[in-house]
């Protein structure tokens, strides 16, 4: 079964479509990670998962439900960490896990999931006076209430430190390990790379990616970057580099050459560069970040190439 | 059960809040001024309950500032964690947009019910200690009824509330109920009844018989007719009965009206 099932839905603002026909599938059980810079409609589409926001178009399902008539019944079901949420000043953190408790209707206790995300301690507080990165425990709490079936996370980072974001990611992973479905939303691609199975990329309201890490590197095309530095990097020898099948694109930097080409076509690269006469002093290869890739998928003018069909007007960029 | 969730989330939280206890203080305040204005002055005079209730407390505190107070409880119920944020935290657990509504209306309703009781009591504890005959019977009473308006006036303030996207907006509109109910009514449907006199006349009911209609439509005089009927022992007895009954169904319609109206907009927005 899927966990949640979007199917050609749009969404459009007074002035602007902030989600434009997008089918999109999490499988149960799986981790999706759902990339995009911010204002990509990231938010939008999981308000219309949790029925904050209707769709102009199309059909939203999630475990198996109608998003609109059945959401309460979805919810019973799903955590949610929201994006952009603020908390009760006045009650404590603990209030707002008994609060979490009591809405779920399940009997459990609301100490273990206050000490599992840390703030056991500051239980007792008054949550107006919590940190972000509290607040942002607080509603992680909240929703792990119940082990729910389907965890949605928006942005879950925001605010964390380095000591919060790797509670999180454990968090998630364990949750994962129950058998529960994650789904969460995040602008920083490092979040997503470690504990996602898929990872979908949304650029303005439209779905450019959706693969796995892997897959989605190879996407890219740039599989590698190659560096040789030569003794003279003549107009000849890059020339004759450029040349080799899988390159497709050199920069000469002084007598370095950045060569981006495909993965394996190394030995014909440096080959080439020898037979133009030059010698090669040294030379490393370096996988394309995925920082890069990212950038590639929501800065770009279209979605990037498939390596392989090399684009001519990139060579000589 | 997901309502009364929401109804205890919102209660507790609305009597922390620090307007709430100030609001509380200065109507104990106010109801001790005038208990004390209307102290026995000679030896023999009877110390009256009933008069206090009648004639000061009740058409100066109750009908004008408990109606602004339920306002004031009311109005950001909804549109104020729309605004803050909050409301996602509410919307992210299993509850229908229908319970945000009635949960409010009561947690809210309960809360000021309890600060109404709240502020009568001090002053009623007072007079109890000094020698005067005090009537518990009828201070207690009249609180209920003062409570009672209270509530219908949070329900309003909540359906406008939810209707709304802003804070400001709700703010607005609950302003503008209690000035049309408290402040202007007389005078609001007096034009209107004139200015349709004409067709009235078309209709088998006489102009008194509307007069009393709109009297009892507003849920402030609705309930200073019926705390003024159980202070004089006539409460659904005497002559008035047919419009103490009409009194009480109207503030029940105040009371589900405003917030299902404020519900069916809440419904359909996107929030």
């Amino acid at each position: 079964m899927t966990a949640i099932d979007l199917r050609g839905v749009t969404k459009e603002f007074p002035g602007v479509t902030a989600v434009r026909d997008l089918d999109l599938t999490v499988e149960e059980g799986e981790v999706y990670g759902f990339l995009g810079p911010n204002g990509a409609g990231k938010s939008t589409t999981i308000d219309m998962v949790l029925d904050l926001v209707r769709p102009s178009e199309g059909t939203v399902t999630v475990l198996g439900h109608d998003a609109t008539a059945d959401s309460v019944e979805i919810r019973r079901r799903t955590g949610v960490l929201p994006d952009g949420f603020s908390v009760y000043d006045r009650l404590s953190g603990r209030r707002h896990v008994e609060f979490a408790i009591e809405s779920k209707e399940v009997d459990v206790e609301p100490e273990p999931v206050l000490e599992r995300v840390g703030l056991l301690e500051d239980a007792d507080r008054k949550a107006g006076g919590y940190s972000k990165g509290m607040r942002q425990r607080l509603a992680l709490a909240m929703a792990l209430v119940g082990d729910p079936d389907l965890l949605i996370l928006d942005e879950p980072s925001s605010g964390l430190d380095p000591a919060g974001v790797k509670d999180m990611r454990e968090i998630v992973a364990a949750e994962a390990d129950r058998g529960a479905t994650v789904f969460f939303s995040s602008h920083v691609l490092a979040q997503v790379e470690a504990v996602c199975d898929r990872v979908g990329i949304l650029r303005e309201g439209e779905l450019v990616a959706e693969d796995s890490i892997e897959g989605l590197r190879e996407a890219v095309g740039d599989g590698e970057t190659l560096e040789v530095t030569v003794d003279d990097a003549t107009d000849a020898v890059v020339d004759a580099v450029r040349a080799v099948e899988g390159v497709s694109r050199v920069d000469a930097d002084g007598d370095t050459l950045l060569v981006s080409c495909d993965p394996g076509v190394k030995t014909r690269v440096i080959a080439a560069a020898e037979d133009a006469g030059a010698v090669v002093d040294d030379f490393h290869t370096e996988e394309a970040s995925l920082e890069d890739l990212f950038l590639a998928y929501t800065e770009g003018e279209g979605t990037p190439r498939r390596h392989g069909d090399a684009a001519t007007e990139e060579v000589d960029a | 059960m997901s309502l009364l969730a929401v109804a205890n989330k919102d209660f507790q939280d609305t009597v922390r809040s620090r307007g709430m206890v100030l609001l509380v203080a200065l109507f104990s305040l106010l109801v001790a001024v005038f208990a004390y204005v209307v102290r026995p002055q000679g030896q023999a005079e009877q110390f009256a309950t009933e008069l206090l209730l009648s004639s000061f407390v009740g058409p100066v505190l109750v009908t004008g500032l408990v109606p602004l107070v339920g306002v004031v409880v009311g109005y950001n119920a909804v549109s104020g964690e729309r605004e803050s944020g909050s409301l996602k935290l509410l919307l992210s657990l299993p509850h229908s947009r229908a319970d945000v509504v009635f949960g409010k209306v009561i947690g809210r309703g309960a809360a000021l019910a309890l600060a109404t009781f709240a502020g009568f009591l001090l002053p009623a504890l007072v007079l109890i200690v000094v020698p005067v005959t005090f009537n518990a019977g009828a201070f207690l009473g009249y609180t209920v009824f003062a409570a009672t308006l209270g509530v219908v006036f949070v329900a309003i303030a909540v359906g406008c509330s939810a209707a709304v996207a802003t804070r400001q907006r709700a703010l607005i509109a609950g302003i503008g109920v209690y000035a049309l109910f408290v402040l202007l009514w007389g005078l609001f449907t007096g034009r209107v009844v004139g200015a349709f006199s004409g067709p009235i006349e078309a209709l088998p009911v006489s102009m008194a018989q509307i007069r009393t209609f709109l009297d009892a439509a507003n849920p402030t005089s609705g309930i200073e007719l019926l705390a003024n009927a159980f202070l004089g022992d006539q409460l659904f007895a005497g002559e008035s009965v047919d419009r103490q009954i009409s009194a009480v169904a109207m503030l029940v319609f105040w009371t589900l009206a405003p917030p299902l109206a404020g519900l069916l907009k809440f419904e359909r927005d996107d929030l």
